[in-house]
């Protein structure tokens, strides 16, 4: 099996001082669906920044997709790593001056040089996929915010990527449309996607994740199985956050 | 208006308990209404429109040769066609409704078009641009500097907000300093001083050193627009754009810019009207635009004393070109609304 993510005790400092990230040691492997989770301000979201490039680590070693991304922050690995690895957004990022179909088919066209009969062709097939196709022509503003996540998984997925990163990608919405969203997630998992997904659905991490990653002040409490860390978590902390989530 | 009616009583009752509220109310209608009156009275009867009447053709297009003159005529028809046209699309039925993108090609088409008509060439004879003038001039000069006006402009705003510490210096010093200056001053140096630097032999034409002159102006205000815009476009909208493998100018075109543009049209509806006006200052220099040949009209012996009418029809045709350019920048903005309002999530 081979390595989607590897990371050597790398570390992030905001303003000098605040450690966001604190010697992480992490590697994920393809098909492998990760959730991480961990009190706010644990480092979670910066971690998963990190991996294309949002984020640069100040010390350390990371590999994604095989390709290094080193702490000098070389923009042409940037972008070769960024075309190979997909992000879902909290607070979804579409284009608002964008139809949808122009959302999904944007980066294929301008980065991957795709035709423009082609794209479409995948945009809305990937639309089918997220049970939204009858939504190509109209405007992120039109749409629930279910709907528009689940057009911003589709806009990531047109990018054929080997990885996928969710940042809280339920957070943002009402209790109503968050099965949507993670029914669409299932689905991609179950079609063997890579995913790296930071959220708090207890629900979908103990059914659909391989192995669960609890942070706590920029460090890594606790790494296992998924099945291991809801019923016996090893460390005092995940205990008790598992035990305040429940309630 | 049912609801009106009794605070309508409830005012004539006051009305009998403030008897001198109502005599001040009366004597100010009774001025109202004698000033409306007598300025109508003037209008149609004691004005001399002559001034106006016969010198039309003057005013449309200045001292251009006469039997060349449907050319500009030719042109300000097709302008007028065109803002017919783009006002009217609302009221057309979708399927017979020309494209926004057609729209904005054809207006952009316009000024070449302009160009080619006025100064000649492509099998028509030349004429010097000493000749041109009227409200052609005036639309001709807003036209091209606008234009030019606007990427430079947008550079400078891109420029100011870049990450490289040079660039940035050099627009935020542009930007300062022309809005320090007055824009007479450098319309002064555009036409006076110039020439005096280059040698003899090269001679800019003076239509192209105002236009030239007015987009520098303008550049620095159109960039401050456009750097309001593009603060209005959250940080988020990049990541998304680089998270997608797009590359940093990719991500200002096809994301930032068509957005923080949106933002800007208000703001630069402004400027394109300030700039039409502004351009009327090239009168003292010396171009017979629309003010200009008014003065030259004023100062004939046979309109001495017109000054009232001519200014009051100049207002007029001022008015009307800000009017129909507000009125287009205006639906210009409610189709960017309709198309795309803000994806806050809810």
């Amino acid at each position: 099996m081979t390595i989607a993510v590897r990371a050597e005790s790398i570390t992030k400092t905001f303003n000098g001082t605040q450690k966001a990230l604190d010697q992480v040691n992490l590697s994920v492997n393809h098909g492998e669906v990760l959730v991480v989770m961990g009190p706010s301000g644990s480092g979670k979201s910066t971690l998963i920044r990190t991996f294309n490039g949002l984020e640069a680590i100040d010390a350390g070693q990371l590999e994604i997709v095989g390709i290094p991304l080193d702490t000098d922050q070389d923009e042409r690995q940037i972008r070769r790593i960024r075309r190979r690895v997909g992000m879902v957004f909290q607070q979804f990022n579409l284009f608002p001056h964008l139809s949808i179909l122009d959302n999904i088919t944007l980066a294929p066209i301008r980065v991957k040089k795709v035709s423009k009969a082609n794209a479409e062709q995948r945009a809305h097939g990937l639309l089918a996929q997220m049970g939204i196709a009858d939504q190509a022509m109209k405007y992120p503003a039109e749409l629930s915010g279910g709907q528009q996540q689940r057009v911003a998984i589709a806009r990531a997925l047109a990018m054929d990527p080997e990885l996928m990163l969710f940042d809280e990608p339920t957070s943002a919405l009402d209790p109503e449309r968050v099965k949507e969203v993670l029914d669409a997630m299932r689905r991609l998992a179950a079609d063997g996607m890579t995913m790296i997904v930071v959220t708090h659905e207890l629900g979908f991490a103990r059914e659909v994740a391989d192995r669960v990653l609890f942070m706590d002040a920029g460090r890594v409490v606790e790494l296992t199985d998924s099945t291991t860390f809801f019923t016996q978590a090893k460390e005092e902390r995940s205990r008790r956050f598992l035990n305040q989530m429940a309630h | 208006m049912s609801g009106s009616r009794p605070a309508y009583r409830k005012r004539l009752l006051q009305a009998r308990r403030h008897p001198l509220q109502t005599v001040l109310s009366l004597v100010i209608l009774a001025l109202i209404a004698w000033i409306v009156w007598s300025t109508a009275a003037w209008l149609v009867v004691g004005a001399d429109w002559s001034v106006v009447t016969e010198n039309l053709p003057l005013f449309a297009v200045g001292s251009y040769p006469e039997h060349e003159r449907w050319r500009p005529l030719l042109w300000l028809f097709l302008l007028c066609l065109m803002t017919a046209t783009t006002l009217l699309q609302p009221l057309i039925s979708r399927p017979w409704r020309i494209h926004g993108l057609a729209l904005s090609w054809a207006w952009l088409a316009m000024l070449p078009i302009g160009l080619l008509l006025l100064a000649g060439g492509a099998g028509l004879p030349m004429v010097s641009s000493r000749d041109w003038g009227g409200l052609t001039l005036t639309v001709l000069l807003t036209g091209f500097s606008g234009l030019l006006a606007l990427p430079l402009g947008i550079l400078l705003a891109l420029g100011r907000r870049s990450n490289l510490t040079l660039p940035r210096h050099l627009c935020r010093l542009y930007i300062d300093g022309l809005r320090a200056v007055p824009l007479i001053a450098v319309l002064f140096f555009g036409q006076l001083l110039l020439p005096l630097f280059l040698p003899v032999e090269i001679e800019i034409n003076r239509v192209l050193r105002a236009v030239v002159a007015f987009a520098l102006f303008a550049a620095a205000y159109v960039a401050e627009d456009v750097r309001g815009g593009l603060q209005a476009i959250p940080g988020t909208q990049r990541e998304a754009a680089a998270a997608l493998g797009l590359g940093p100018w990719q991500i200002q075109r096809l994301v930032i810019l068509p957005q923080a543009l949106r933002v800007a049209v208000p703001a630069l509806t402004n400027q394109a009207i300030g700039l039409l006006q502004n351009t009327s200052l090239m009168a003292i220099l010396g171009l017979v635009e629309l003010l200009g040949i008014s003065r030259s009209l004023l100062a004939n012996p046979a309109y001495i004393g017109r000054h009232l009418e001519t200014y009051i029809w100049l207002a007029g045709l001022y008015w009307l070109v800000c009017t129909a350019m507000a009125l287009m920048a205006r639906q210009l903005e409610r189709q960017g609304k309709s198309s795309a309002t803000e994806a806050i999530p809810s």
